[in-house]
């Protein structure tokens, strides 16, 4: 799903969705072949489960991420399903100006030189009245899909280089592996810029750009992963019963690497969420009107001496979506890490 | 017999886990004299690093020493007491962990680990890391020792002493690298070395090499060694006397001969049986039953009847303390197995354990890895 | 000799991906849409002008000739003309890249003098109040853009408690004249500090945070080590152990964080001098591309990736020097 312009027509979603499940089922992961695949995904999957409900640190990372994602969700919900009705219904419009605006109310039980804080806007109102506890929470579904759409970016684009690279070696290995280093050279804010002025400024540009970018973090991970999976005597077995070399990848290697994989895509998704932010902050990705956080910070710029809480919330948004993935992610890693467990 | 120079008495070492309290090592006793070679031999798991890193008081959490008593030329490196309240503590004459630190670590009791590939630092040069320890252990300069650094990489064989004093871990093999770590050890002119499976990580010729190159200067050095293994064959060639231990406790002490010659305990007799002897011609090697159990649980009465070709029912409920079994005038040997007359529990009269007892380690295969 | 030899080496080394970095900002400031001409005569141009300023920037030629035309200018050290400035893009590069430099470097400085004894203590301390501490601080540390740490730091040390300024960032060495309210070089560099402090800390808490984690585990892993364990045993003190044996092994994949970090930080000073509105390669790189001043363009992302590589290769020399197995390059 492609998070847009609040007034761009929302059955683009719909459509999108069904893009990515018709590409999911074309995909060789489904094929004749695929059951041994998903028993074994789906062990690793529930095996990760029960470590991570007996990790303290990994739990309070799931409540936090499962959190913001369920804000996500609702705010979606109240976004295509209601057209922001119940937004609107509780508090004034997000995007358009309301009648009577009450610029850079404080927070409630605040006061400042534009008023005192009110209950209807408790986090206070931006400079154009709009409440800015509302753009938060339409910020969340922002946030959150750019985090796992670039993060998906990245895992898709960095485990088919990664894969290939390893498996084959050689020649392929070198060519792919001189390029993904040549993108890492690049510090990757710059390079997503320099991106976006080439294709365009919007938001799903800054995704594919902060995905591109981090391309090499899983493409190095996995290359290592297949490399010395490759020499494993199970593998050696496989290849000499005559499993093609794409099975044996899809079916051994793949799985193989579920763990580190995991780990990695979820911190990822944290930094996805913080340079979409800076993007935004930089006027490359979401624009005003639509209530993301960067963008939120960015026009709090010019406000921050008489109302400086408008930019003390956004990023405390972002802080807490992003900690909640990095706890996750770190938890993750002790659960499926016995070697760190002691 | 003068007083032993080191002395351990009901030594305990446990681990608090999560998954309980490991009993690593479980009130062993033995002593170490002037100029010997006293074997510590055992499976993997036994406890016998643990026992070596407690004699130094170097057990790292969650390892704790619990109980026990161990004396070196009279001081008492670990020793506990009752207070008033009846809870422990440490004694009075205990020395201080900074005691310990300068007058007894490296000093008057050296160490050679196990792994000589890791043992050493990577990013400092071999001499240097030589230079260092006899520096701080002997108190000599650095110039002198330095010299002394090149002086013992000589005496345990390394060629070109000068120009390797320079050079880093990775390029030395990892035969050189053990002598270098025996170098270490002897440079420091401890009273005892504790030499913990230095052979273990080194192939077949290697190891020959060095366990003739160290009993030559032990002569010459007259250092005592506590040797710890779980190779027979290396006891046979190095030791003077020998304790064995089984799941943290010293099961059979008796001097290299008596052990070989005079076996007592079945678990003794079934290590020795494990391993091909040069002395006698054996058709078939017969590993032993089973696997070790985890000190976490041992089993009851005696740890090894779950495992062994003489338990009997009495095995099962009966936990034989070592006693000695020599006669009258011949040196001490120790066992703990109730089949012997001295312990006079009924054995004899005793049901054999039947043979499903056992039927869950018929994996038999005797686990002699080095690692534990 | 072994080094000079290998750094030499290592740049050699590097030039495929310098070729390639050209290549990717040749080819994206290819794609931009916009004609730059329009941009610099206005919307109807007479034609003899067109052609004229078409003819100056070679824009009249393909695309292949006029890639293989600017690479021949990099590798003679001509990074093209800014039409935006109608200056050389490598002059306007050389006046901008130091204020960049000079920022990046001490964030690096702030991280490393406060992430490395955190660090430390927290290995030492493992799973102790002081370990605890120092992990939350990491974790907020990772998890905080660094423009918004920077509004916040604004907010409260300049407008509430104007301890520091809010904007801008002159050099130590700048001439006295040229800094406002300075009349001695000393007053110069004191008012380069002040105006440094605040995007230092914005900029380096990230690095500081992930130095600190690297550190943290590193040191935890070094700590265990075979060597640590024998130095113990030879009664080497513990202070000895944590300064000496462990530390130096520990800071080799240090190293590499703060090498890749790098790439983190150049990105962060974009942000950085846009919120403290320092006149950088960051905001160089933003008024080139909202000009759509092509040659510009690529010159600073190209620089942006030479920054980077040198960086690594630095990281890399300084990995060769501290740890022995690295071997110089040619024999590898």
């Amino acid at each position: 799903m492609t998070a847009r312009d609040p007034d761009s027509p929302s059955d683009d979603a719909r459509a999108d969705g069904t893009t990515t499940d018709a590409t999911t089922d074309d995909s060789p992961t489904h094929d004749a072949a695929a059951g041994s695949d998903e028993i074994e995904t789906r062990v690793g999957l529930r095996y990760t489960l029960r470590q991570v409900k007996r990790d303290t640190t990994a739990r309070i990372g799931i409540y936090t991420v499962g959190f913001v994602t369920f804000v996500a969700v609702l705010a979606s919900i109240d976004y295509y399903v209601f057209d922001y009705a119940v937004a609107e219904a509780v508090w004034y419009s997000p995007v358009s100006d309301p009648e009577e605006v009450q610029r850079l109310l404080p927070p409630v039980f605040m006061e400042n030189q534009f008023g005192t804080g009110v209950l209807e806007h408790p986090m206070g109102t931006d400079h154009r009245g709009r409440d800015i506890f509302v753009r938060l929470f339409y910020g969340t579904r922002i946030a959150i899909t750019v985090g796992f759409m670039a993060t998906g970016i990245g895992l898709g684009g960095g485990t088919l280089i990664g894969a290939v690279s390893g498996y084959y070696g050689g020649w392929i290995d070198d060519v792919l592996q001189r390029v993904t280093e040549t993108v890492y050279a690049i510090p990757f804010l710059v390079l997503v810029i320099a991106f976006m002025t080439a294709f365009g400024r919007d938001l799903t540009f800054a995704m594919i750009g902060v995905g591109i970018t981090s391309i090499p973090v899983f493409n190095r991970l996995i290359r290592s992963r297949v490399v010395s999976v490759r020499e494993e005597d199970y593998i050696e077995a496989a290849r000499a019963a005559g499993v093609k070399d794409r099975n044996i990848i899809l079916r051994h290697v793949i799985p193989n690497s579920f763990a580190p994989v995991l780990v990695q895509a979820t911190l990822q998704i944290g930094v996805s969420i913080l340079i979409v932010a800076g993007l935004s902050f930089l006027g490359f990705g979401a624009q005003p009107p639509t209530p993301s956080w960067g963008q939120m910070l960015s026009a709090s710029r010019n406000y921050m001496l008489p109302a400086p809480t408008f930019s003390l919330f956004p990023g405390i948004a972002i802080l807490v979506t992003v900690v909640g993935f990095n706890i996750l992610g770190d938890g993750l890693q002790d659960a499926l890490d016995p070697r760190i467990n002691n | 017999m003068s007083d032993p120079l080191l002395s351990v008495e009901n030594l305990k070492t446990q681990f608090f886990t999560e998954d309980g309290t490991v009993r690593a090592v479980d009130g062993i006793s033995f002593d170490v004299h002037e100029g010997e070679i006293v074997g510590l031999v055992g499976e993997s798991g036994a406890g016998k690093s643990v026992a070596t890193s407690s004699l130094l008081r170097l057990v790292d959490s969650p390892g704790e020493i619990v109980g026990g008593e161990v004396t070196f030329k009279g001081r008492t490196l670990f020793g506990l007491e009752e207070d008033a309240n009846g809870d422990l503590r440490p004694r009075d004459d205990m020395l201080s962990e900074e005691e310990m630190r300068r007058e007894i670590r490296g000093r008057e009791i050296a160490i050679i680990f196990q792994d000589p590939m890791e043992s050493l630092n990577p990013v400092f040069t071999v001499g240097g890391q030589l230079r260092e320890f006899i520096e701080l252990n002997r108190d000599l300069s650095e110039e002198e020792a330095k010299r002394e650094a090149i002086d013992m990489l000589r005496e345990v064989g390394i060629p070109a002493p000068e120009t390797r004093y320079d050079e880093y871990p990775h390029q030395f093999s990892g035969g050189m690298r053990q002598r270098v770590l025996i170098a270490m050890a002897l440079a420091c002119q401890p009273d005892l070395i504790i030499a913990d499976e230095p052979t273990t990580a080194l192939d077949v010729t290697v190891e020959g090499q060095i366990l003739a190159m160290v009993e030559e200067l032990q002569r010459k050095y007259d250092t005592s060694f506590v040797w710890v293994t779980h190779d027979m064959s290396v006891v046979a060639e190095i030791c003077d006397r020998v304790n064995v231990m089984y799941l943290g406790e010293i099961i059979e002490h008796a001097t290299v001969d008596d052990l070989f010659y005079d076996t007592k305990h079945p678990y003794t007799r079934a290590l020795l049986d494990s391993m091909p002897r040069p002395d006698e011609t054996v058709h078939e090697l017969n590993p032993i039953r089973g696997v070790m159990p985890e000190a976490i649980d041992p089993p009851s009465g005696c740890r090894f009847h779950p495992r062994c070709p003489d338990g009997r029912e009495v095995c099962r409920e009966v936990h034989p303390e070592p006693r000695d079994l020599a006669e009258a005038g011949e040196p001490t040997h120790r066992a703990a197995c109730v089949k012997y007359d001295a312990f006079d529990v009924g054995y004899d009269e005793s049901r054999p354990l039947e043979a499903d007892v056992t039927g869950g380690f018929d994996a038999g295969l005797t686990e002699t890895g080095g690692d534990e | 000799m072994g080094l000079l030899r290998y750094t030499l080496w290592r740049f050699a080394q590097s030039i495929p991906v310098l070729i390639g970095i050209i290549t990717i900002t040749f080819f994206l400031a290819n794609q931009i849409p916009g004609d730059p001409v329009e941009i610099m005569l206005g919307p109807s141009p007479a034609q003899e002008q067109v052609e004229a300023i078409q003819a100056r920037y070679g824009l009249d030629r393909p695309a292949h000739e006029r890639y293989l035309t600017y690479l021949a200018g990099v590798a003679t050290g001509d990074l093209g003309w800014s039409i935006y400035y109608d200056r050389p893009v490598l002059e306007m590069i050389l006046l901008r890249l130091p204020v960049t430099m000079y920022l990046t470097v001490s964030a690096f400085a702030f991280a490393i003098v406060t992430a490395i004894p955190l660090g430390v203590l927290s290995a030492k301390r493992r799973n102790e109040p002081a370990d605890h501490v120092s992990r939350v601080v990491s974790l907020v540390g990772v998890s905080t853009p660094s423009f918004w740490i920077g509004l916040m730091l604004i907010i409260v040390f300049a407008f509430h408690l104007g301890w520091f300024p809010a904007r801008g960032l002159p050099l130590p060495w700048a001439s006295p004249a040229d800094v406002r309210g300075a009349s001695t070089q000393v007053e110069v560099v004191r008012t380069s500090l002040y105006h440094l402090a605040m995007p230092m800390v914005a900029l380096g808490t990230l690095q500081m945070a992930q130095i600190t984690r690297i550190e943290r585990s590193s040191m935890v892993d070094s700590l265990q080590g075979e060597y640590v364990k024998l130095a113990r045993a030879y009664g080497v003190p513990e202070s000895t152990i944590v300064r000496k044996h462990a530390f130096q092994v520990a800071q080799l994949p240090v190293i590499t964080i703060v090498g890749l970090g790098l790439s983190t930080a150049l990105g962060g000073a974009v942000l950085t001098e846009t919120v403290f509105e320092i006149q950088g390669m960051g905001r160089l790189i933003i008024t080139a591309i909202n000009n759509q001043d092509y040659e510009l363009i690529m010159g600073t992302t190209f620089m942006f990736g030479v920054a980077f590589v040198v960086g690594v290769i630095i990281t890399d020399i300084a990995y060769a020097y501290i740890d022995p197995r690295v071997t110089y390059g040619d024999e590898a």
